[in-house]
């Protein structure tokens, strides 16, 4: 897609995969920051990562066996923590450490019978081989995302501030509730190759934390923190191939860089010492 | 026929070892202003979330707004307003008080449905109504917690809804405040739309007649019309007449 600017296919392919996932993890980051819920896309992230494991096992295609398994937690998370009951940690903390369980056993029996070589591309991913399958899926999870919030921005707004008065003002909550764990569920596990199981997590948290140092507003949120995700993620893959570097942990770290900048300049911390 | 209509209702928390309502009958009428009294936990934020369904009725039927809560809870909600008792904005959270009191609006308005010139205009009515137009632009979590109390109400009375429930609204109001929303409130009754407010604080309640119910222990233990003055009076003779009957036993 990005052929007319980048002229090297691996390095374009790259550059794209990395851009469609910042958009989704980013986007999501927003409101799972602002709605506490890190702790479910941690989770979903690791069962993302389990997920593929099991595909790998099956020999069948990794991203769908993700896919299918990240979808069955997010089911399994909504009952229990759609109620925001002091057991839903206890439950993701139960379902977290299952997940990253059956991954690391099924990656550790894959590497003793000789066919584990494949499994590092989840861990820490992998930017350099994509299908171009893969980038019309990130393509479609970004679109998908972008179109939820746009569709829903009532809702989710709502449910941003508060649950409860969002409940009470006659919002389905539980409805766009479940539909935003999905979403998740998707992004992460479409991402999880790109990025690495490990590193997801960098993806959804950190831009919208860098956003919501110098945003006051939810709409400006929503676009400040794709921008910063895919400038500096863009920016990653070009100083990757240049001085050949790994990509992923190096669009970590720069992020995480951000982050420390955005804190150290934030509006929200400077205080007005002047006199009236 | 009543605007709420709740027959030998039981409420219970998930967990809870009994209910926390039990056996509560009441009718409420267009027009009227509802007050409820009664002792700390005596369950009158349960009985305020049982009419609007937040928590699931366990026992006995209840319509609301000519609907089956029961069956319609969601529907009920776009039309019944709720100050909620106890909020925390924190001072990052990224709504100003405009957004929040269009918020309003947004569960009559549908899924897909974006906001209309008309949900703008009543939003901007409302704060006007409550007097909070220069904290409009506020970041709402960077309010004192009167005025987070008054960016609620906005938010109710935007929402137009046929009945209006508040839960403590005047805890972190000054008397002046307390004065000037109990006038609003006496419009909004005399509009036909009728009150329901958990208060221990009765000293500008409007120069209406009163429907008082006073609860105890999750039942209502009086219900009837009074004078304005007499709410307070009435109150703690009824609690008084309780305490003494629990100790003789
Ligand atoms: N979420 C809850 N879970 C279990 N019990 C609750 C919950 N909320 C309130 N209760 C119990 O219900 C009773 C009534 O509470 P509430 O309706 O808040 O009283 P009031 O508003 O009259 O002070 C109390 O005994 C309280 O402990
Ligand atoms: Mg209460």
């Amino acid at each position: 897609m990005l052929e007319f600017l980048i002229e090297n296919n691996v390095v374009c392919r790259a550059v794209e995969a990395m851009v469609f996932a910042s958009i989704a993890c980013s986007i999501l980051g927003v409101i799972i920051s602002r709605m506490n819920l890190s702790s479910i896309g941690f989770t979903m992230s690791h069962a993302a990562f389990a997920g593929a494991a099991i595909g790998m096992y099956l020999e069948t295609s990794a991203q769908i066996a993700a896919i299918f398994f990240s979808m069955a937690v997010a089911a399994l998370i909504g009952p229990v923590s759609d109620k925001a009951k002091m057991a839903a940690d206890a439950t993701l903390g139960v379902l977290f450490a299952m997940s990253m369980a059956v991954a690391i056993f099924l990656i550790s029996y894959l590497q003793n019978m000789g066919r584990g070589l494949s499994a590092g591309s989840l861990l820490f991913g992998n930017v350099v081989s994509l299908y171009r399958e893969e980038i019309y899926a990130l393509l479609l999870v970004s679109a998908i995302t972008v179109i939820f919030v746009l569709a829903f921005y009532k809702e989710i707004s709502s449910i941003m501030f508060n649950m409860k008065i969002a409940e009470a003002s006659g919002i389905r909550v539980k409805v766009v509730y479940y539909i935003l764990l999905f979403i998740i569920a998707l992004s992460v596990s479409l991402t999880l190759n790109i990025v690495g199981g490990l590193l997801i997590f960098v993806l959804i948290v950190t831009p919208a934390s860098i956003a919501s140092q110098f945003c006051f507003n939810v709409k400006s949120m929503f676009m400040a923190a794709p921008l910063v995700a895919i400038s500096v993620s863009a920016f990653g893959v070009w100083a990757g191939f240049k001085y050949t570097l790994p990509i992923p942990p190096l669009v970590a770290l720069l992020l995480t860089g951000v982050f420390a900048i955005s804190v150290i300049l934030s509006f929200k911390r400077r205080i007005n010492y002047k006199k009236y | 026929m009543g605007i709420i209509e709740l027959n030998d209702i039981y409420t219970a928390y998930e967990g809870g070892d009994k209910p926390v309502i039990r056996g509560l009958s009441l009718c409420v009428d267009p027009g009227e202003y509802v007050v409820i009294g009664g002792p700390n936990s005596a369950g009158k934020t349960t009985l305020l979330e049982s009419i609007n369904g937040l928590i699931k009725i366990t026992h006995g039927s209840a319509m609301v707004c000519g609907l089956d809560l029961r069956r319609h809870g969601n529907a009920v909600r776009k039309k019944v307003g709720y100050v909620v008792q106890n909020f925390y904005f924190d001072p990052f959270t990224p709504f100003t008080v405009e957004e929040v009191v269009l918020m309003g609006r947004y569960g009559r308005l549908g899924l897909l449905k974006r906001p209309s010139k008309e949900d703008f205009e009543a939003a901007s009515k409302a704060i006007q109504l409550v007097g909070i137009e220069d904290l409009a632009h506020k970041t709402i979590g960077t309010l004192s917690g009167g005025q987070q109390q008054k960016a609620m109400i906005a938010h109710n009375i935007a929402k137009e809804p046929e009945v209006m429930m508040l839960d403590e609204p005047f805890s972190n109001l000054d008397f002046h405040a307390r004065e000037y929303l109990q006038g609003i409130f006496k419009q909004v009754v005399r509009s036909g739309t009728p009150i329901l407010m958990v208060s221990h604080a009765f000293d500008g309640l409007p120069d209406i007649r009163i429907h008082l119910v006073v609860m105890n222990k999750g039942r209502i233990i009086y219900d009837r019309e009074c004078d304005s003055k007499d709410v307070e009076s009435i109150i703690r003779k009824e609690c008084a007449v309780n305490e003494d009957a629990r100790i003789s036993h």
